[in-house]
């Protein structure tokens, strides 16, 4: 239990006050010269059980009632989460979810979650965590940041809201990580959040290292505040494929207009939403009707003066219980040729990869392949490719070209790397290429591949790539942290995705698209889709008017980045890059180019990982979570005063009750009646 | 010169409102010489007897001629024989008789009780002793008729002090031996000690077929017990002392009184003992006059 004025508990020994005062007493009696000493004897005897306790019980209701009432000065506190921390912590860490999901708010009150979360955890930290040092880590920035003034918790740009996702698994990194270098002594990690699964990412392969440390760590206490409450009348939008097209002589925009709801009873009924857009400042409302949890208005057409030639747009929506997801950015531009390079001395597999490269998928964009020699990496127009495909031995760590690989895919190109013939026995990535297996050695059966994201996964209307169609007979393995998109039955991935930094996308395919090896060439639609959804994730790198999601690095070149416009209200603190805004970078050609930021879409699954999730998730880990809702009014260290007050008074009352006399009686007369003073005269 | 013994436990202006009640005995008492109070032996007195039929060797003058003179039978009359009375005090002079204030004891109002009944007595001619009970020094004074006697009666009744434990039923059993002939038993005490004993010892009085008597003698505040506050009792008769908390042990300690009063009722109801409790503020003239009154047949029912 803590206490708001402990200095005070020094008047606890008043407490016993009564049991001096009773010696005292004891000590203190008159003397008397007595001569009826034989009913004193027969009473002392007969005193002894009941009367005892009795007293015992007024001493102790007289202790009670002091005891509560040095209580009660001291202002204690507690709350069912409290009482379970024991004491105070040698530091705190708070780890924010600052994702959009957060600012879903009370429309009476207008505190969102991050709000309530932040209010209830300094509120806390105030009451009973003085003295402790307090670290915040963010989702947006995964830094650490002391805080001095826990008041001031709300008001810091680290704290601010945010139109991005969290990486709860690097959350939890970045707060082990901390716990590494710099915390000692007990610690408490208080984790606000609204348990979106997008934010968790349940599958992420990080959880287990996370958990095998917190349950190792015996003076770590995780607190989880949740708010998993999902939002009944939220409206959020989101733009994609953003495209620039002339028809009949005009330009046009065409794009994908997406209007989400959360499912519930007014999920059936249509509503009308007056959907703004603003396309290089000019506005024009559009009547949207939502009906279900999601209209899309695919192909969404606005037409583009002659002057438009590039610019930037953004979506709004009026305001509703998320202020974060009602607004998306867009820019446009004349769209860049999205261009494929495939390193590889195999003319079979640059054949097959180049046929699929330059088909067309998308109508007014140019495609374009070129297949070079390992020997001619230095050939490569670095710039201009969307997508290398690597048919060649790894680079050694340290050359150029593994730097150039690297910054290829930090920048926010594609990269596929196909097994050579014979392997370096170098590493990117942390990757490296291991044993060819064959059909002849081992069944090739395909078992599982991942549906939900990546390259294999399903189309639009849901339906799955015709993967299983495929057929193997040829697999290099490999070895190294990766994140499999396709795995034998016998558990061996086939294709993967590397673990890189930056905003672009490594593979590593461990077959080829030749008849010794796979069937990818001849039942080519998955392998036509996934050098295609290679391209296009690619391809926004090299475009000049780029959508990328909101992040701290999500504009690198900040230095020299000017914002065309941004969703953030002039006394915003929040760092523009974390808020739906459109940038414009110079180029060196003398051109610029456009950047749109918006909320990663991931943030719009409304999904929200269960209790029974979240139990094996932390299995191990000593935790409490705490399950919240904005405005609940509770507090997480609630005084509890009164509760003293009232404990002293019925403790005086008892006292009161143990201490009432006999109901008086008529003794003389009971005397006269039942021993008569005269007997037979 | 020796200094004169004081006897302000006679008050006269009790004894001459007391002067005028007779002291009765219950039961014909033997006596040695006439008195007041009815003899069991026939005797010469006015009042008439019975008729009892002559033997020889009888005094001839007490034939009564008359009824030889309707029956042809010779009958001697007979008439009542009056004698006087053995009293005979027991006083508890144990400790516990000490309890009061200075000059206002339970001994000091027993010596009150014992001299007025005594000068009354002695004032109709009856015999008065004393026994007084108490281990240290026990005090026996044989019942003896005149005014020297009464004067070293009253002495020694002034001397008495309250001291040690209690011997009253020892001085009972001595005052029963020692009085072969019937008497009157007056016992004045607190008797505060366990009561078995004391049934024996009214059963022995009963069976010398004296007239007994009990004035006990009880303060309010040791029925009641109404103390407030943390007390250390000291034993009068020195026994240890007692320390106690008065709220907790009241209930019982009034349970203990009223145990021991039904006990000491059933005791004296069964003796058929003349039993006065006496609290030490009652004045102690009324409580002579309402035992005085209570023996007198024509004035029991007003005494009640």
């Amino acid at each position: 239990m803590s206490f708001l004025q402990p200095i005070l508990l020094i008047g606890l020994p008043l407490a016993l006050l009564p049991v001096i005062i009773h010696l005292i007493n004891q000590h203190r009696h008159r003397t008397v010269k007595w001569a009826a000493m034989l009913f004193l004897l027969d009473a002392k005897k007969m005193t002894k059980g009941i009367a005892r306790l009795r007293q015992i019980l007024i001493l102790a209701m007289r202790v009670i009632a002091i005891a509560a009432l040095v209580f009660a000065a001291s202002r204690p506190l507690a709350g069912g989460w409290l009482a379970l921390t024991g004491g105070k912590a040698d530091t705190v860490l708070i780890l924010l979810d600052r994702s959009a999901s957060m600012e879903q708010q009370n429309l009476e009150t207008g505190t969102s979650k991050r709000v309530a979360a932040l209010e209830k955890i300094a509120d806390l930290i105030e009451k009973t965590g003085k003295g402790s040092e307090i670290i915040l880590i963010d989702s947006a920035t995964l830094a650490a940041t002391p805080i001095a003034d826990v008041a001031s918790l709300a008001d810091i740009p680290q704290t601010s809201p945010t139109a991005t996702t969290a990486d709860f698994p690097a959350l939890f990194q970045k707060a082990l990580e901390y716990l590494r270098t710099d915390a000692s002594g007990r610690t408490d990690i208080w984790v606000a959040s609204d348990l979106r699964q997008s934010d968790w990412d349940t599958g992420d392969g990080q959880w287990q290292l996370i958990r095998s440390e917190l349950s190792a760590r015996e003076t770590v206490r995780l607190f989880l505040l949740t708010y998993p409450e999902v939002e009944s009348d939220n409206v959020a939008v989101s733009v994609s494929q953003v495209a620039k097209r002339s028809s009949s002589g005009a330009d046009q925009l065409i794009m994908d207009l997406t209007l989400r709801r959360p499912p519930g009873e007014g999920g059936e009924t249509e509503v009308t939403v007056p959907v703004e857009i603003t396309i290089n400042g000019t506005r024009t409302i559009e009547e949207m009707t939502i009906s279900g949890e999601e209209t899309q208005r695919l192909g969404f057409v606005v037409p583009l003066s002659a002057d438009d030639k590039e610019g930037w747009g953004r979506i709004d929506l009026p305001a509703d219980e998320n202020l974060s997801d009602n607004a998306a950015f867009f820019v446009f531009g004349d769209p860049a040729i999205r261009k494929t390079v495939i390193v590889s001395d195999d003319p079979t597999t640059g054949d097959a990869i180049r046929a699929a490269a330059v088909s067309g998928v998308e109508p007014g964009i140019r495609y374009d392949a070129e297949i070079l020699s390992p020997s001619r990496t230095s050939t490569i127009p670095w710039s201009e490719t969307a997508l290398i495909f690597w048919h060649a031995p790894l680079p050694a760590e340290e050359s150029a070209e593994a730097a150039l690989l690297r910054q290829h895919v930090e920048s926010g190109r594609s990269l596929v790397l196909l097994p050579p013939d014979n392997p370096s026995g170098e590493s990117l990535f942390d990757f490296r290429w291991g044993d060819t297996i064959t059909k002849e050695s081992q069944p090739l059966d395909l078992g599982w591949w991942r549906t939900e994201t990546g390259l294999l996964a399903n189309t639009r209307s849901g339906s799955p790539l015709p993967v299983s169609d495929l057929t193997l007979f040829q697999v290099r393995l490999f070895d190294g942290e990766t994140q499999p998109l396709l795995r034998l039955e016998s558990g061996e991935s086939v294709i993967t995705k590397l673990v890189t930094e930056g905003r672009g996308n490594a593979y590593a395919w461990g077959t080829l698209p030749r008849s010794d090896f796979s069937t990818l060439a001849s039942d080519g639609i998955a392998f036509f889709v996934m050098i295609h959804r290679a391209i296009a994730e690619g391809a926004n790198a090299v475009s000049r008017a780029q959508t990328r999601p909101s992040s701290t690095n999500a504009i690198p070149e900040r230095e020299r980045a000017e914002t065309i416009a941004t969703a953030a209200s002039d006394d915003s603190l929040t760092e523009p890059t974390l808020l739906p805004s459109a940038w414009s970078i110079p180029l060196s050609d003398g051109g610029r180019r456009l950047v749109a930021l918006n909320r990663p879409q991931r943030e719009d699954d409304l999904r929200v990982v269960a209790d029974e999730a979240l139990t094996p998730l932390l299995e191990g880990v000593e935790f409490r979570q705490i399950s919240d809702q904005v405005d609940s009014g509770s507090s997480l260290a609630s005084e509890i005063w009164k509760a003293f007050l009232i404990a002293m008074a019925l403790a005086l009352l008892a006292e009161a009750a143990l201490c009432l006399p006999p109901v008086p009686e008529q003794r003389d007369e009971r005397l006269r009646r039942e021993h008569p003073a005269v007997g037979n005269p | 010169m020796p200094e004169p013994i004081q006897r302000d436990f006679l008050d006269p202006a009790v004894l001459g409102k007391l002067l005028g009640l007779p002291l009765n005995a219950r039961h014909a008492m033997v006596g040695n010489v006439s008195g007041r109070h009815r003899s069991p032996v026939r005797g010469s007195a006015l009042e008439f007897a019975q008729y009892r039929k002559y033997v020889p060797g009888d005094d001839t003058r007490r034939l009564d001629w008359r009824t030889w003179g309707r029956t042809d039978r010779y009958y001697i009359k007979e008439f009542e024989a009056d004698t006087n009375l053995r009293l005979c005090f027991v006083v508890d002079t144990s400790g516990s008789m000490g309890y009061g204030e200075e000059g206002n004891t339970r001994l000091d109002y027993a010596r009150k009780i014992i001299g007025t009944l005594a000068y009354l007595a002695s004032q109709q001619g009856d015999a008065v002793g004393l026994f007084a009970g108490t281990t240290d020094s026990p005090r026996e004074i044989p019942p003896k008729r005149g005014p020297r006697h009464m004067g070293v009666l009253l002495d020694q009744i002034s001397l008495l002090e309250a001291s040690g434990e209690t011997g009253l039923v020892e001085a009972i059993h001595t005052a029963a031996e020692k009085n072969a002939q019937r008497a009157m038993i007056v016992i004045v005490s607190d008797l505060l000690f366990e009561l078995d004993s004391l049934q024996e010892a009214f059963q022995h009085l009963r069976f010398r077929k004296h007239d007994v008597a009990v004035f006990h003698l009880l303060d309010r505040e040791e029925v009641e017990f109404r103390f407030d506050r943390p007390t250390r009792f000291l034993d009068l008769e020195g026994g240890p002392s007692l320390l106690a908390d008065p709220s907790l042990i009241q209930r019982r300690y009034r349970e203990a009184v009223d145990a021991y009063l039904d006990q000491l009722n059933d005791i004296v109801n069964h003796s058929v003992i003349d039993y006065h409790r006496t609290y030490l503020d009652e004045p102690y003239d009324q409580v002579l006059a309402r035992f005085l009154m209570g023996r007198n047949p024509k004035t029991a029912r007003s005494a009640k």
